[in-house]
């Protein structure tokens, strides 16, 4: 059975409509707790009981989410009819921008070798303007959001998936934060 | 050489240079430039034959391509060793290995991207009910525009028949509307009564009215210039009867 910090922890994250982070539990329950294993516990709970949500582990927090097999109806609630996705030309935006922040478009640019309209991206809470560059033009600087990562599944940027020859620009290439939704029955 | 590269949407020409490295399993760091500026001017004239607008970033490259190929041809009678004549193709190969490392990644963040859809948050504020699907579809290029129309054209099904409405207006009709602006003048402009009809068969029947009132004499026809106003005057009763009983 779930012990009461369990549940509490549980309610908590029913309530949150952000991935919930260490610090707010400990601020709400009033002393520290071992937040990782309380989500491992949970999740291993809502597993045994055959229940429709599982918590992920997403942008430095912890949100609780339906499972995959439930998709269906959810979509139907949502009424996103077929599966809209990011276009190429968007991910491969988002990838330079998650590695290289902050970067001015001009460095975009250059990479892809074309023109590229970020307004979109900003427009779906994907990216934001983080500062200026000094020098000449003070250009606009970009950088990823908090949404980014919830979009993408991912914990926190070192998450990235690593292209081959990126590894060296990630400082932090190892320890590879487990993220998958466990025991998944897909 | 045959030519049978499906019309794969590129991101840029960067990306269609990668395609081609792929295709013909070319080493990216020795490039043969002959070979790939040919490909490349190719699809370019393909993309042309069917009327898509290229983005300048594709000449562009194309003019990189060429002259990185002239610069291979040229001697270098100054330099005397070798080693010390830079390889011109340096600048795109690190363009391309740049580019292609970030496309790797955007893979698997599209892959992500497939798994995480598959799962809806626990929120307590969703509002379902406004939803806005059509937000995610505001970036599509051009190519991909153009190839989704010609789709569409191909699914509208065949014209079988072409309507034809029953005109709704008759040249009597037209004489009677000519008559009434003559009801207290002599004298009118073309213009006049044309500006009153709403389209062009209106005022095809209404010229055709027009003829028909000459050839009874009702009215006269003149014009001072070529393209200017056409005047319209009423000849008088008797001078009609006159004609009439001639």
């Amino acid at each position: 059975m779930l012990s009461q910090t369990h549940k509490v922890v549980l309610a908590l994250l029913f309530g949150a409509s952000e991935p919930l982070t260490k610090s707010q539990v400990d601020v709400c329950l009033e002393e520290e707790v071992d937040l990782e294993q309380i989500i491992e516990d949970l999740n291993i709970y809502l597993e045994s009981e055959r229940l429709p949500v599982w918590i992920q582990n997403v942008s430095e927090g912890y949100r609780l989410m339906t499972r995959a097999e439930y998709e269906t109806w959810l979509s139907r609630l949502f009424q996103n009819k077929g599966k809209l996705r990011l276009s190429r030309s968007a991910l491969e935006t988002l990838a330079i921008i998650a590695y290289k922040q902050p970067i001015p478009k001009s460095e975009i640019d250059a990479i892809r070798g074309v023109d590229t309209t970020l307004k979109p991206l900003v427009e779906k809470n994907l990216i934001k303007i983080v500062g200026r560059q000094d020098g000449p033009g003070r250009p606009l600087l970009y950088g990823t959001t908090t949404h980014f990562l919830e979009y993408f599944g991912l914990s926190s940027l070192k998450d990235l998936p690593q292209a081959k020859e990126l590894t060296e620009i990630v400082s932090e290439e190892d320890n590879l934060p487990d993220n998958a939704e466990p025991n998944a029955t897909e | 050489m045959s030519y049978n590269v499906k019309l794969d949407i590129f991101e840029g020409p960067l990306d269609l240079l990668l395609f081609f490295i792929k295709r013909d399993e070319i080493n990216i760091y020795d490039i043969p430039i002959a070979h790939i500026t040919h490909e490349y001017l190719d699809y370019i004239q393909l993309m042309q034959s069917m009327n898509l607008q290229l983005a300048g970033e594709f000449i562009l490259m194309a003019a990189l391509l060429m002259r990185i190929k002239v610069q291979m041809l040229l001697p270098h009678p100054e330099v005397e060793r070798l080693e010390e004549i830079e390889d011109p193709r340096t600048e795109l190969v690190q363009m391309l290995v740049e580019y292609q490392k970030y496309k790797e990644v955007s893979e698997q963040l599209q892959e992500l991207e497939e798994k995480q859809a598959h799962y809806y948050p626990v929120n307590l504020n969703a509002d379902f009910r406004n939803y806005d699907p059509e937000l995610f579809l505001s970036d599509v290029n051009l190519i991909e525009l153009g190839l989704t129309f010609q789709k569409i054209l191909a699914k509208m099904p065949k014209v079988k028949s072409i309507g034809i409405e029953a005109l709704k207006i008759s040249i009597r009709q037209q004489v009677l509307i000519i008559r009434g602006f003559f009801r207290n003048r002599t004298r009118i402009r073309f213009m006049e009564i044309a500006r009153q009809l709403s389209d062009r068969i209106e005022v095809v029947v209404t010229f055709l009215a027009i003829l028909e009132m000459i050839k009874s004499t009702e009215i006269r026809v003149s014009q001072k210039d070529i393209f200017g106003e056409i005047w319209l005057t009423k000849k008088r009763s008797e001078e009609n009867n006159v004609i009439a009983n001639a």
